[in-house]
């Protein structure tokens, strides 16, 4: 080990928490996971604690012990493209500083807007799901009283539910205008 | 660096195996009888001796209360697990509770504890490598299945330091495999381990990239290998005898003994040959003096019948890790077969079926995981293997998720299965009553939400931290898992960053007082040597 890459690893080693997942992996906030691969190889042949394993400098693997740790850390959030959306935005906010670490905060933050736009789109309550999902099979069916009469039944067990009210404009849309069958 | 040598284990359940690099060529240690794998089989002698391998195996008939075999199965284990229970009914030697719900095996009037078993066959397999060498062998890389929680290889790490190895690393069996494929072969493709043991079963999915071997997913089953396949002969072969003669073979230890040593021929010959003929003369007594013979013929249609459950379940786990890997059975580009059992043939054509691919051929079963564990054994030792471009880098994870016990009984998520290591994740704490002085917490790996659905690691004590009200005071608490795959705790005091003390227990490891008296008591046992009768 030259002193120079001595330096080098103390010097990352104490910045880590400085540095966001985009910065320990060396790239740009854009990176695809192709490009996320193949960083993490590349970082990986750098700073494997195994590279190390025989350096007769305790403080020297402890340093390389720590970077490793994070790259895996930052290659765990940015693999996952759900996780890594959250964290660009997150690092290119105005908390940046307090969002350099995908810790459980943003995990559970993750986990409910998830939760919340299945909600939005499947409904809250598991009658509310069921009927929405019967009102878009008949939808698709051209059944469209059936349709309408799910939808409106669901709409009793959460009533507002914009997704479920702007279907229900849909089908009365299509509906006729007035059925012939019908004796006034 | 020819002056320090680092050797391979495989330490399997059924049979062991040593292999050490040199002159970066990768090959099997024999032993002075010319051969390649070693029964885990460890018997003790009545002249105080201990004899290991496949000459001790012999003993598992003759002197079945003072043998012990897979001791694999019970290594880590807590002593009301099912494996132990399990293995009280069918081994001839006791297994009894030891302090902390763990695990010990009685050998007429001494205790053991399991990694001192374990630690008998390394010392066999450091004796063969130090004979063939000519030079004392004291650094070790061990493998364990890929699918072991931290208690196993905590204990597993133990047996070498109590067999007088420094262990330089724990890896994963479907890992070492993958190295020993793919080193220095500079390929680049997708590979799927299929690791069928002595008692456990492993699928790893990687993909390789030159020199980097990074581990997509891993999945395992650690009550499922080669065992249960004998035992389905056992049971076939017990029945028909109960129906002819009216008596339970598997009733006396030592006809059971018979019956298993006969049935794990008749599966290797029944796969070698399509058929067996099990012959056991004298195997047991009738009531009335008669002695009765066991003999049956098995053929192979019959045989995979019994089996085929077995065999479906193998591919359960391949369709969980490939699953996890986000990848499906085409989008494999090589299948290695590891294990002894992946000789039988209605496993490979099961497996060629599966992936529709010919496993690759040229690889030795019995071999490759302990080639692999060489050839990272020398890596570690070597300084300047990166800069001379010769390094290969093993990018492994961790097979089960980390959890925290937390109220109602639930455990909560803090690692995911599957993630890279090492990695460490940190939690706050806070106390919960005013002037609380400490704080518990219990840790546990696996797949259930609820606590009593997973494996516990043991609970750990922070003291020593400021006292204040209730949910003033909070801890971080540290959760690291090592490159070994073996988790270490540790809490701070958030505000003043100062280290609090942290006790375990409840664990199933050893001490290290008790560490310390296993180290001296498997240094003053004499290996036997082989060949001679057992007296």
């Amino acid at each position: 080990m030259t002193p120079e890459f001595r330096i080098e690893v103390e010097a990352l080693a104490g910045a880590l928490d400085l540095i966001d997942y985009f910065g320990i992996l060396k790239l740009p906030r854009t990176a695809e996971l192709a490009e996320i691969k193949a960083a993490y190889y590349r970082e990986s042949r750098a700073y494997h604690p195994d590279r190390f394993a025989a350096v007769p400098d305790p403080e020297l693997r402890a340093a390389v012990g720590k970077i490793y740790r994070r790259i895996n850390e930052a290659y765990t959030v940015l693999r996952d493209e759900q996780r890594r959306r959250k964290y660009a935005a997150d690092v290119s906010g105005p908390d940046r500083a307090a969002k350099l670490r995908f810790t459980e905060a943003e995990e559970s933050q993750l986990k409910d807007e998830q939760k919340r736009k299945l909600e939005e789109q499947f409904g809250q309550t598991p009658n509310g799901r069921k009927l929405y999902a019967t009102a878009l099979q008949e939808m698709a069916a051209g059944r469209w009283d059936a349709a309408g009469r799910a939808l409106k039944t669901a709409l009793m067990y959460e009533p507002g539910n914009p997704r479920f009210q702007e279907q229900l404009a849909v089908v009365e849309q299509q509906k006729p205008r007035s059925d012939p069958f019908r004796i006034k | 660096m020819s002056d320090s040598i680092a050797v391979g284990i495989d330490l399997g359940t059924s049979y062991s195996c040593v292999a050490a690099t040199r002159d970066g060529t990768p090959q099997i240690i024999l032993n002075e009888w010319g051969e390649r794998t070693h029964a885990s089989v460890v018997s003790f002698l009545d002249d105080g001796t201990v004899l290991v391998g496949n000459d001790a195996k012999k003993n598992i008939i003759t002197h079945a209360e003072r043998t012990v075999y897979s001791a694999k199965r019970l290594i880590g284990r807590f002593f009301f697990s099912d494996e132990v229970k399990k293995a009280q009914s069918v081994m001839p030697y006791r297994i009894v509770e030891g302090p902390n719900n763990s695990v010990r095996v009685q050998v007429g009037e001494q205790v053991l504890a399991v990694p001192e078993i374990s630690a008998l066959v390394l010392k066999e397999m450091k004796a063969i490598a130090e004979t063939a060498l000519g030079r004392p062998v004291t650094q070790a890389v061990v493998t364990c299945p890929a699918y072991f929680n931290d208690n196993q290889r905590q204990a597993t790490k133990d047996a070498g330091r109590i067999a007088g190895l420094e262990v330089l690393r724990i890896i994963n069996e479907p890992t070492a495999a993958a190295l020993a494929y793919g080193f220095g072969k500079d390929v680049s493709q997708k590979l799927c381990v299929y690791d069928l043991g002595g008692g456990t079963f492993d699928v790893s999915i990687l993909e390789i990239g030159k020199d980097v071997f990074e581990v997509l997913s891993t999945a395992g089953d650690t009550y499922l290998g080669g065992d249960d396949f004998d035992d389905r002969i056992m049971t076939w072969l017990a029945d028909a005898f109960l129906q002819e003669h009216g008596l339970d073979l598997r009733q006396n230890k030592f006809c059971l003994q018979m019956l298993k040593e006969a049935s794990e021929r008749a599966k290797i010959e029944v796969g070698r040959e399509g058929s067996a003929r099990i012959h056991v003369p004298g195997i047991c007594q009738s009531p009335e003096g008669e002695v009765l013979d066991l003999t049956r013929a098995l053929d192979a249609e019959t045989f995979n019948r019994m089996v085929m459950d077995l065999v479906q379940r193998t591919f359960k786990v391949c369709d969980e890790a490939l699953q996890s890997a986000r990848l499906t059975a085409g989008d494999i580009d090589a299948v290695i077969l590891v294990g002894g059992p992946t000789r039988l043939p209605v496993i490979r054509s099961s497996v060629r079926h599966y992936f529709q691919k010919e496993p690759m051929a040229g690889i030795d079963p019995d071999e490759v995981v302990a080639l692999g564990a060489s050839i990272q054994a020398a890596a570690l030792l070597d300084e300047g293997a990166a800069a001379a471009g010769q390094a290969s880098y093993l990018l492994d994870v961790t097979p089960l998720s980390l959890r925290v016990g937390t109220v109602g009984g639930f455990a909560e998520k803090i690692l995911e299965k599957n993630t890279p290591i090492p990695i460490e994740r940190s939690k706050t704490f806070t106390t919960s009553r005013d002037g609380q002085d400490r704080v518990r917490i219990r840790v546990y790996q696996g797949e259930s939400n609820r606590a009593e659905g997973c494996e516990l690691l043991g609970e750990f004590e922070f003291a020593g931290f400021r006292i204040g009200l209730r949910g003033e005071v909070q801890i971080q608490v540290t959760f690291e898992i090592d490159s070994n795959g073996i988790v270490n705790v540790s809490a701070q005091d958030l505000e003043s960053g100062q280290r609090t003390s942290t006790t375990i227990s409840l664990s199933s490891g050893l001490s290290e007082a008790e560490l310390r008296s296993a180290i001296d008591k498997n240094a003053g046992l004499e290996l036997a040597s082989h060949g001679v009768a057992a007296a």
